[in-house]
């Protein structure tokens, strides 16, 4: 198979992410999936963006507008 | 004073780091000449949403822009047409002319040799010169050495503000990048400061040690986010929360969040806050940033600039020049005044709160989630020479060295065995012992005849049967190098009991995660009689009677740190670490009755 390449976007691997790591990962067009070249991890774009929003779970106020620093 | 002052940075990047690497990989990414377009677009569409709303922005032209006729000519334009200042950065020196002149693919100013960094400066200043007729009052790099700065200083004395560091970006940043992004910038203030003559991440504490300039962060931190997390995720900078994926559906309320946390600290600043944005073309790129598009990216560039901008309508901000700044941050600062910040979680949910002070004599952090632990302490008082780049023999560690890291050298919390980093204060009573750092509180912050006071909500302890409620009070006295620490015994469930104490800090020192060799630390107590020991990872233990002080001397990093009782009655110690357990403890110890207190001293000096 040809090298690989990147995807429609520029998705991180989502489980170096949640370990503070930014890697892109790489796109392997005849399985249709996409893969980390440091960790294990490979997945479709479907399951990358679920687990993105996984990632967010540790913010708790994501979505608050805070007004009070006291 | 009530004020909020908003810096706006551009750069006419035209090879940005990030699209070039893209582009040399041969992803499918633009050409050189391809990339020059669209990073040009970028700094253009940046300076419009910035006019559009009423902003007058400082234009950092960097060497490749100074070959570039229309990005020239657009600055020109733009400070007569809305006032905004033309300025000169170090970064974005990559290009066909430099490397064809240098040699080197580096691009960090603050790694070239002196030999280098003076030649780089000569020519990007007289590259300058030549395309304005003028040179620039400001400057800047992600990080800005205190060598770099005296040179720039001596040969264009007109420089009078820089971007001088990136606030906590080292090895967090390095390993985020999978350990390929050379930023080891930790230990520095968060916000803008002036910067001493020997060490820049150290303010100045006199005229003598005056750099010449006021130094401002790239970009304004979450001063709880980045001290445990990715710097660049968490700032005022748009697309860095975005790299953080602190958005849902497009929205991003943190942003916000962040910027009215920092206008808040005009609480502890005598009224005066600061906010820097500052983003480079390559944040706004049409192929997208990570998982974001490209339309989200502008959506969250103009958003911000919009909220910023409806903050200078409701009169809560004001934009400054870079240069206009430094004028205005001189007048109204002395340089002995401290930066302080009460700083709150506003993104976990977790309700803790951090205080961080920044003087000429050290930078600190109390934690309020471990009782008042100091986790974070910085001997700025030794101004720490350390030449960076090539030929220094330290070609990358700009980080300012710290005693205490309870993140990079453990704190309370260690696997089995030894210490941690932390400085904290424990209590016995029957064979059972209890430390504050297990004790969550809050804080409140006051200012009194030149003093910093942070009062923490008293804490209550459980020994062995008996209850004990305990305050502490951290009180930062302006120019005395010093913290006093006062224990209050407030109530005990059972009045006739004493209690013992055990005031410590558990220190060590670096930069990095990783331990340094502690032989030749010198460990000290004094009272009734002085006893002393050369650190050689014996684990042994020196001790006073009616201790008047417990020090050490950290030549490595020429500090003197020292542990002052404020009575007399206790004992003063000092215990040496272990291989496993490299660190060294100060402390002193005695006993407490109900309504008693204990107050020490944190003293930090230059040890030559």
């Amino acid at each position: 198979m040809a090298q690989a390449g990147k995807g429609r976007l520029n998705y991180r691997c989502p489980s170096c992410f949640m370990r503070d790591l930014d890697i892109d990962m790489f796109y392997d067009k005849e399985k249709k999936e996409y893969y980390c070249i440091r960790c294990p991890f490979t997945g479709t774009e479907e399951e990358v963006v679920k687990l993105n929003e996984m990632a967010k779970f540790r913010y708790k106020n994501i979505s608050d507008r805070i007004t009070d620093f006291d | 004073m009530d004020k909020f002052i908003l810096n706006i940075l551009h750069r006419p990047e035209m090879v940005p780091e990030y699209a070039q690497n893209a582009a040399g990989k041969g992803d499918g990414g633009a050409s050189e000449s391809g990339i020059y377009k669209e990073s040009l677009d970028i700094f253009k569409l940046q300076q419009q949403i910035a006019h559009e709303n009423g902003f007058k922005t400082t234009i950092q032209m960097t060497y490749s822009s100074l070959f570039n006729d229309e990005a020239v000519s657009i600055a020109k334009e733009h400070h007569e047409k809305y006032g905004d200042e033309i300025s000169l950065t170090l970064l974005g020196l990559p290009c066909k002319e430099f490397r064809e002149k240098y040699k080197t693919h580096d691009f960090c100013i603050w790694m070239f040799s002196m030999d280098d960094k003076k030649a780089v400066v000569d020519d990007v200043f007289g590259k300058f010169h030549e395309r304005f007729g003028f040179y620039p009052l400001s400057t800047g790099s992600y990080y800005m050495d205190a060598d770099l700065i005296g040179y720039i200083k001596r040969q264009y004395p007109m420089v009078k503000c820089a971007v001088a560091t990136c606030w906590e970006e080292g090895p967090k940043a390095y390993h985020t990048c999978n350990n390929s992004w050379y930023t080891f910038l930790d230990g520095g203030p968060w916000n803008p400061w002036i910067p001493s003559k020997q060490n820049t991440h150290a303010p100045a504490a006199d005229e003598n040690e005056d750099s010449g300039i006021v130094a401002v962060p790239h970009i304004s931190r979450d001063l709880l986010a980045c001290f445990d997390g990715n710097g660049s995720n968490f700032g005022t900078h748009p697309q860095n929360v975005l790299r953080g994926m602190i958005y849902k559906d497009g929205r991003f309320p943190y942003l916000y969040n962040l910027i009215d946390q920092y206008r808040s600290l005009k609480k502890y600043n005598r009224g005066y806050a600061y906010n820097m944005m500052f983003v480079g073309p390559g944040w706004m790129n049409k192929k997208g940033r990570w998982e974001a598009p490209y339309e989200l990216l502008v959506k969250s560039y103009r958003d911000c600039m919009a909220y910023y901008a409806g903050l200078r309508d409701r009169g809560e901000l004001q934009d400054m020049t870079m240069s206009e700044f430094a004028d205005f941050y001189r007048s109204c600062h002395t340089y002995k005044q401290p930066e302080c910040a009460l700083w709150k979680d506003i993104l976990y949910g977790s309700q803790k709160q951090l205080f961080w002070y920044a003087d000429p004599y050290m930078r600190t952090c109390v934690d309020m989630n471990q009782g008042g632990a100091i986790v974070d302490l910085r001997p700025y008082a030794a101004k720490v020479r350390r030449p960076v780049g090539i030929g220094t023999g330290n070609v990358y560690d700009a980080s300012y060295p710290f005693l205490i890291q309870s993140m990079y050298r453990a704190g309370y919390f260690t696997h089995y065995a030894g210490k941690g980093t932390i400085k904290s204060c424990k209590f016995t009573y029957k064979g059972e012992e209890a430390d504050l750092c297990l004790c969550r509180t809050k804080a409140g912050f006051s200012e009194e005849e030149g003093c910093r006071i942070l009062t923490l909500d008293p804490v209550e302890i459980e020994l062995s049967g008996i209850k004990v409620k305990i305050q502490s009070v951290f009180t930062f006295k302006e120019g005395s190098s010093e913290i006093k620490i006062t224990r209050r015994v407030l109530e005990m469930s059972d009045p006739l009991c004493e209690i013992g104490f055990d005031e410590y800090m558990t220190a060590c020192y670096g930069t990095t995660e990783y331990p340094e060799d502690m032989n030749g630390i010198k460990l000290i107590t004094r009272g009734e009689k002085t006893e002393e020991m050369v650190y050689a990872y014996r684990d042994r233990e020196v001790c006073s009677a009616n201790g008047t002080s417990a020090e050490a001397v950290i030549t490595p990093v020429n500090t003197k740190a020292s542990v002052l009782p404020g009575t007399r009655g206790c004992s003063s110690y000092a215990h040496e670490g272990y291989a496993f357990s490299p660190m060294f403890t100060l402390g002193l110890r005695g006993t407490l009755k109900n309504g008693g207190e204990v107050t020490s001293w944190l003293r930090l000096e230059k040890a030559d």
